[in-house]
């Protein structure tokens, strides 16, 4: 906690990259979303937590409009990124995904080798030179994935061979291995162990010296470990949206507070 | 008693032996099903599957042997002497199971008692036309060893079946006795009819099975004796497909495969690239909405009987390709062509295509889709890169499918491409199919001892081992696949 309070001083610093206002999402009849505004900083680790169901996953899907794959879903208001309305007409949503990145809920490993999961978004967006430029890209994204040591040796099985966890690893490191400019991760720790969750906490920790990270959990821990500024969803209303350490050691609403405390959930 | 009758007996014997131990199963856990070792159903169940199963299978066993063991007897009874000299110990029997058969009408109808029917004799009695009167007609008068046989074949067929029936009712019954004895609430019921599913699901694989290898064993005997009439090596060699039905034919099948293959190959390169990509377009691009309407549509044509495309090969795209394409290239004049039975199968084959394949890529889990559009990937990439290659053992299959369908093909041939058997290069040049052939050879007033028939059974066989091959050849190429990514 206290080194979480000498980084919120310096997000106070950091300009808005992501502003959502009034931001509406309906699966049909569905209204999953309601009302939402929230603001997230550059170069800040922002996680978002509330009961299953709530809608986190939903508002982290609008940020790269993932939801335009989904027939029923239909989305109201405004969100910007880096001041450009990222719903207009003009904005290509392929160039917006290169540019926020995903780690789903669910290890969605392609059947390909590791290094061809890997090497997917680098050779798409053209980010390597030659076959020794996309070696170190690959090799790097592992590394930061944490997963390098396990698959150093068999780069070429594939992914779809690995543990649950490890095909989670081998998803971040697919995802950072195109070089976005915002990650978001939707409970990127759910099938970790202790060791690969601290690995991957510490590669958020890297992320954010350039990067924004919007991180989904379940674990208030994880939250209080990892973020700066915490979002706290009920019921597909942002309930509060504050820094991590006022959010978790003085919530101004009852829901947070219960929430927090384990009482509802 | 008649078979339906024994059914029946069977069946409420094993309906009884279900109650009658479900009962005990339930009593022997005093009442409680929690005792049990399985639900009490399971119980009554594995009573009702020991009474049944064994007794069908001596059943059935006996229906099939029963029948060669007394015309086995029977036709000791009758000495070579007594066959006609235009006729065989064959047709003699045949007699012999009609005038027993008539022996039975007369007795059910009333007109004769069982002890007369014994005695019978042909001195005494028009048994020709007693037995006309019954509904069993004679083609001439009984001879008398040909009644002695007969009713003998009677007796052994009656006592035979009484042997049967009180056979089978006894193994039923010993079935669920056994299954009755067994019960107690320690009894694994549940284990048992489980094995007993297995053992069902077991028989019902190895009767496909079985009969493969009967149709395949028949292929191979036919194809032995027209091998042992014709050299192999001018069948499997000579470009030369000439059948005269006088003798002296050229029966090589070089040509007929030739066409075959010419004929299929140019409807896979019409079937698989607009098959696979209206399966694509349906199913990544289209709206819910142009998808309600275009499948079906598309599904229509799979319902088109091939004779209607043979007749559209025939009038329409015949004379049109002859017209436009093969008089101004001169490349012939035949109305019939490679290329129009290839065209027009190539039609049939689009929604065979495209039906497997769409559905094969919707089974691609969405999640692969998501995980390609969140790196930031377009469709076509996502499609390319991703979903193809997951889709690619479903898809070689669906192809090879067609591949399949296409060389079996013989409606669309005949009308479109002829029957001619020729090699030639030119595609505008009419050919003909072994399908094909096999009809012709086969069609008409035949013999089935000389080669020119008998050659039908060797083109069988060929295209057997030719879909066999292309079966084969999928499987290396699906696991191949497999091995690399999953
Ligand atoms: N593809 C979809 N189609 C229809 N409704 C959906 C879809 N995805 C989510 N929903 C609905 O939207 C609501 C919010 O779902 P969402 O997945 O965002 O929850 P979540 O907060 O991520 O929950 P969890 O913590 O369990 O992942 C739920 O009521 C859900 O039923
Ligand atoms: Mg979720």
């Amino acid at each position: 906690m206290k080194d979480g309070r000498l980084e919120e001083r310096d997000t106070t610093m950091q300009d808005t990259k992501i502003k959502a206002s009034n931001v509406q999402v309906y699966y049909g009849d569905n209204h999953a979303i309601k009302d939402v505004d929230v603001e997230i900083k550059d170069k800040t680790v922002t996680a978002f937590i509330g009961p299953s169901g709530c809608g986190k996953s939903t508002f982290l899907r609008c940020l790269n409009r993932m939801n335009d794959t989904i027939d029923v879903a239909r989305i109201e208001g405004k969100i910007l990124i880096d001041d450009e309305d990222i719903y207009d007409r003009k904005v290509d949503p392929v160039q917006l995904r290169a540019k926020v990145g995903m780690v789903f809920q669910k290890p969605n490993p392609f059947p390909k080798s590791i290094y061809d999961n890997v090497a997917y978004g680098p050779k798409i967006h053209g980010l390597a030179k030659n076959k020794a430029d996309l070696d170190d890209i690959v090799e790097n994204a592992l590394r930061r994935g944490a997963i390098w040591d396990e698959v150093k040796d068999r780069l070429h099985a594939p992914g779809t061979g690995l543990s649950g966890g490890q095909q989670q690893r081998l998803c971040i490191a697919r995802a950072v291995a195109t070089e976005p400019e915002i990650l978001l991760m939707d409970e990127p720790c759910s099938a970790l162990d202790p060791i690969a969750t601290d690995q991957v906490e510490n590669l958020i920790h890297e992320l954010r010296e350039n990067y924004s990270v919007v991180i989904v959990t379940h674990s208030m821990q994880q939250a209080a470990r990892v973020s700066q500024k915490t979002a706290f969803f009920h019921l597909g209303n942002l309930v509060e949206y504050g820094t991590t350490d006022q959010i978790f050691q003085n919530p101004h609403d009852s829901r947070t507070e219960s929430y927090i405390t384990g009482r509802i959930g | 008693m008649s078979l339906i009758w024994l059914f029946a007996i069977l069946l409420a014997l094993a309906v009884a032996g279900y109650w009658m131990t479900r009962r005990r199963a339930m009593t022997s856990a005093g009442g409680d099903v929690r005792k049990l070792h399985s639900l009490p159903n399971y119980y009554g169940m594995n009573a009702a599957m020991l009474s049944l199963a064994p007794a069908l299978i001596v059943l059935f066993v006996w229906l099939l042997a029963q029948p060669l063991l007394v015309d086995a007897t029977v036709t000791r009874m009758i000495p070579d002497e007594a066959i006609p000299d235009a006729s065989n110990r064959g047709l003699v029997m045949s007699d012999v199971r009609r005038v027993s058969n008539g022996l039975d009408a007369l007795v059910d109808a009333g007109r004769m008692s069982a002890q007369e029917a014994r005695d019978l004799s042909t001195d005494s009695d028009d048994i020709r036309a007693s037995m006309a009167e019954v509904g069993v007609a004679l083609g001439s008068d009984v001879r008398p060893e040909v009644l002695r046989a007969a009713q003998r074949y009677r007796l052994l067929t009656g006592r035979g079946d009484l042997a049967r029936n009180v056979i089978v009712v006894l193994i039923a019954l010993a079935g669920a006795g056994l299954a009755y004895r067994r019960t107690t609430h320690e009894f694994r019921a549940r284990n048992a009819v489980e094995r007993g599913m297995s053992l069902l699901l077991l028989g019902a694989a190895s009767i496909a099975i079985l009969t493969t290898i009967g149709i395949v064993l028949s292929m191979l005997t036919e194809t032995g004796r027209f091998f042992s009439q014709y050299p192999w090596t001018e069948f499997f060699f000579s470009t030369n497909w000439q059948p005269r039905f006088g003798g002296g034919s050229d029966l090589g099948f070089l040509p007929l495969l030739w066409g075959t293959l010419y004929i299929s190959i140019i409807a896979l390169i019409v079937a698989v690239p607009v098959g696979l990509f209206s399966a694509i377009y349906l199913s990544e691009y289209a709206t819910g909405r142009i998808r309600a309407v275009a499948k079906p549509m598309i599904e229509i044509l799979a319902g088109i009987p091939t004779i209607v495309y043979g007749l559209f090969a025939l009038i329409t795209v015949g004379p049109l390709l002859r017209d436009w394409f093969a008089q101004p290239l001169g490349l012939g004049n035949s109305g019939s062509s490679v290329m129009t039975a290839g065209l027009v199968m190539g039609i049939m084959l689009i929604p065979f295509v495209s039906s497997l394949s769409d559905d094969i890529i919707n089974a691609v889990p969405q999640s692969l889709r998501d995980g390609s559009f969140g790196l930031g990937a377009t469709k076509s990439e996502t499609i390319r890169q991703v979903i193809l290659p997951a889709a690619l053992p479903g898809i070689v299959g669906a192809v090879l499918l067609a591949a399949s369908r296409a060389i079996g093909e013989t409606m669309i041939v005949v009308l479109g491409a002829g029957a001619s058997a020729r090699m030639d290069l030119n595609p505008f040049e009419a050919m003909t199919t072994i399908t094909v052939k096999i009809v012709s050879q086969l069609t008409g007033d035949t013999d089935f001892n000389s080669p020119e028939t008998l050659v039908a059974f060797a083109l069988g066989l060929t295209l057997f081992v030719l879909t066999l091959g292309l079966n084969v050849f999928a499987l290396y190429i699906v696991r191949r696949y497999r091995e690399q990514y999953e």
